[in-house]
């Protein structure tokens, strides 16, 4: 998988390209404007991570160069900015998807796969981890023949466990993945654990490894 | 009290004052002049018997002119005393008078002064009483009374007239800036409008009126900006916080400790990052920049809030019982959504375990109660900005932004204690007379 991060905040640049650099996965940077314009012209990519706001001009107008030249390139917008019309500018303009700045790693990385998976599956839709078989469109979940029943919060979790595999996922990144940041009620957040366990529970006792593991107290790791 | 009657009692009151110490003055100066006159006359009068009986020896008839009586009396010699005197003078009428005919009587008596002394004839010692009317100074003094009291009501008529005419409408503009500064807004682009006033103190007022607020109202955009731009400064850094940590934990493993530290700095960010989120949101909303609005079934909106909320619910065994009738509004979904999830979320936050939250929904009102602390919340203060129950871990910010919300809609907010349920209700603008 080949991604450009464009963002001229070097601290937050170099996390993403930490997060992403695993697993086979190549990272480009582009700090600026010009140079961010002129790889988008030379290089094909699965998804590019664009910010808005950028020196020497505006992410909208690498969109814009993006779609005139008709390539085919994902885009997830991550801004700054979080107003409605932002976003919907963005959306209209042909981005895949809009992320409002702070975000946690994980769901990044969970928005840039399912970006990347409608690019090159095209339709076709299953995702595989071992013997899991998530079938996108039908959102049904198999483990190897067996059909598990999954409550929609089991699925959306399963899935972005499997999009952060390998990475401990933090409880915050679980509850505003799974309830929005705008409900601020992770004062305390071991409502998460019952869910967890229950979503372990039923795909360990359709015959799946044991994948999900507590990480300190802290978070989660899917990792098989 | 107004300024005008201030004005005009002051005026009154000084007019009044004036006036009588004048006509006292007058009355006082007049009387002292008249009965000096008088008193001359008398002693003319006097010395004219001291001559005749000088040259005559004997007591002069006894005559009567109309305004002066003499009389003569025998008394022991030596017990006469020479002084003016304030007595009566007999008036008698003529004979065809026709007040003889009215009240049977030859004179009536008007006020007079007298002149008491004695003369000798030959030796025989007389008392004389020379008495003199003092009936015109009287009229006299009374026709300066009369005046004094008519000048006195023509002033105070004047007075009123003026004030009722010309000053109510040269403090017009005045009452305009007042009206004005009251229906000013800070928020609103509204200016206060320029007088037509020939009068300098007004043209000054209005002009300082209108600096003022104009300065009142860059101020407050100043401030405002510096919200926001505060606000979305901060965005950055937190982000970097956030993506630090996030990598902090792929990094190794961590003992009990120092998960525990972890823990915290995350939902420090996380509570951080919120707080920062209402200052952008309530921004946004003051400054009307969120002005989309859509039919919403808030019936169905909140149910699908609930159904959110459920593992929640479950996690604090807390009992939700609805009664939701239909209720479509016309507001933005984005705001709506806030307001009902600030709503819920507080309803969650101060329950206890094994509480209850009731919500009910009709065509006036929106209802959300939940079983709490066992006191009533202080109704005004809770919804100021960063009020916060001791322990709460919200941003202090939910009840502004939903009170805000609710103004933005002309929707009401309101908050009572029905034993044992805290209740919030969201009042719908027109209530059943609407439809």
């Amino acid at each position: 998988m080949k991604i450009l991060i464009v963002e001229d905040e070097p601290a937050l640049r170099e996390s993403i390209e930490e997060y992403f650099s695993e697993g086979g996965n190549i990272c480009e940077i582009a700090p600026d404007y010009l140079t961010a314009l002129s790889k988008v012209n030379l290089y094909r990519y699965d998804c590019i991570l664009l910010d808005i706001s950028l020196p020497g001009g505006n992410g909208i107008d690498i969109l814009k160069n993006l779609k005139n030249n008709e390539h085919a390139d994902g885009v997830l917008i991550i801004s700054a900015k979080n107003s409605l019309d932002d976003r919907l500018e963005g959306l209209d303009l042909g981005a895949d998807d809009y992320l409002t700045k702070p975000f946690h790693m994980s769901e990044l990385k969970s928005r840039v796969m399912a970006i990347v998976r409608r690019k090159t599956f095209n339709g076709s839709n299953l995702l595989t981890f071992n013997e899991i078989k998530i079938d996108l469109m039908a959102k049904e979940v198999k483990v190897g023949r067996k059909q598990v029943k999954l409550t929609p919060k089991e699925y959306a979790l399963l899935l972005y466990f499997i999009a952060n595999k390998g990475k401990v996922v933090s409880k915050n990144a679980i509850a505003e993945h799974l309830w929005g940041d705008r409900i601020d009620i992770a004062d305390n957040l071991n409502f998460i654990y019952s869910h967890i366990k229950n979503l372990r529970k039923k795909i360990v006792e359709a015959g799946s490894g044991d994948y999900i593991h507590g990480a300190y107290g802290m978070g989660y790791k899917f990792s098989g | 009290m107004k300024l005008l009657t201030r004005y005009n009692r002051v005026n009154l009151i000084t007019i009044i004052t004036i006036l009588s110490i004048t006509g006292f003055a007058y009355y006082q100066s007049i009387s002292w002049v008249l009965i000096r006159q008088s008193d001359k006359d008398l002693k003319d009068e006097e010395m004219e018997i001291v001559e005749y009986i000088g040259y005559n020896h004997h007591l002069p008839q006894t005559f009567e002119s109309k305004y002066q009586q003499i009389i003569f009396t025998k008394v022991a010699p030596g017990s006469v005393k020479r002084q003016f005197v304030d007595t009566v003078y007999f008036k008698k009428w003529d004979i065809n008078n026709p007040k003889r005919e009215k009240y049977h009587r030859e004179g009536e008596y008007d006020p007079g002064r007298g002149l008491i002394t004695d003369v000798t004839v030959g030796n025989v010692y007389y008392k004389v009483l020379i008495i003199q009317s003092t009936a015109e100074t009287e009229d006299l003094i009374r026709i300066i009374f009369s005046i004094t009291v008519g000048v006195v009501l023509l002033l105070v008529i004047a007075l009123i007239v003026t004030n009722r005419l010309i000053l109510n409408k040269l403090w017009q503009p005045f009452y305009t800036i007042i009206t004005e500064l009251q229906n000013f807004t800070i928020s609103d682009n509204k200016k206060i409008s320029q007088l037509k006033t020939s009068i300098d103190e007004f043209r000054d007022m209005n002009r300082v009126v209108t600096d003022m607020t104009e300065k009142a109202k860059t101020d407050y955009k100043t401030l405002k900006s510096f919200t926001e731009n505060a606000s979305h400064e901060l965005l950055t850094p937190i982000a970097v916080i956030n993506s630090k940590l996030d990598s902090l934990i792929q990094t190794d493993n961590f003992n009990e400790v120092q998960s525990k530290l972890l823990n915290d700095l995350y939902s420090g960010v996380s509570r951080l990052n919120r707080l920062n989120q209402s200052l952008l949101l309530l921004v946004k909303i003051e400054n009307g920049l969120l002005k989309d609005q859509q039919k919403i079934d808030l019936r169905e909106l909140i149910e699908e809030m609930l159904m959110q909320f459920e593992e929640i619910f479950q996690a604090k065994e807390l009992q939700v019982d609805t009664d939701m009738g239909d209720k479509q509004i016309i507001a933005s979904t984005y705001l709506v959504e806030i307001l009902l999830s600030n709503l819920i979320t507080n309803a969650i936050r101060h329950n206890y375990e094994g509480g209850k939250i009731s919500i009910r929904l009709s065509n006036e009102k929106l209802e959300i109660k939940n079983t709490g602390g066992p006191d009533a919340l202080q109704s005004e203060k809770i919804f100021t900005r960063f009020h916060k129950s001791s322990g709460s871990e919200g941003s202090g910010l939910g009840l502004t932004i939903s009170r805000q919300i609710c103004e933005n809609f002309n929707f009401s907010l309101t908050y009572h204690f029905d034993q044992p349920y805290h209740v919030f209700t969201v009042g719908f603008p027109g209530g059943p007379q609407a439809i």
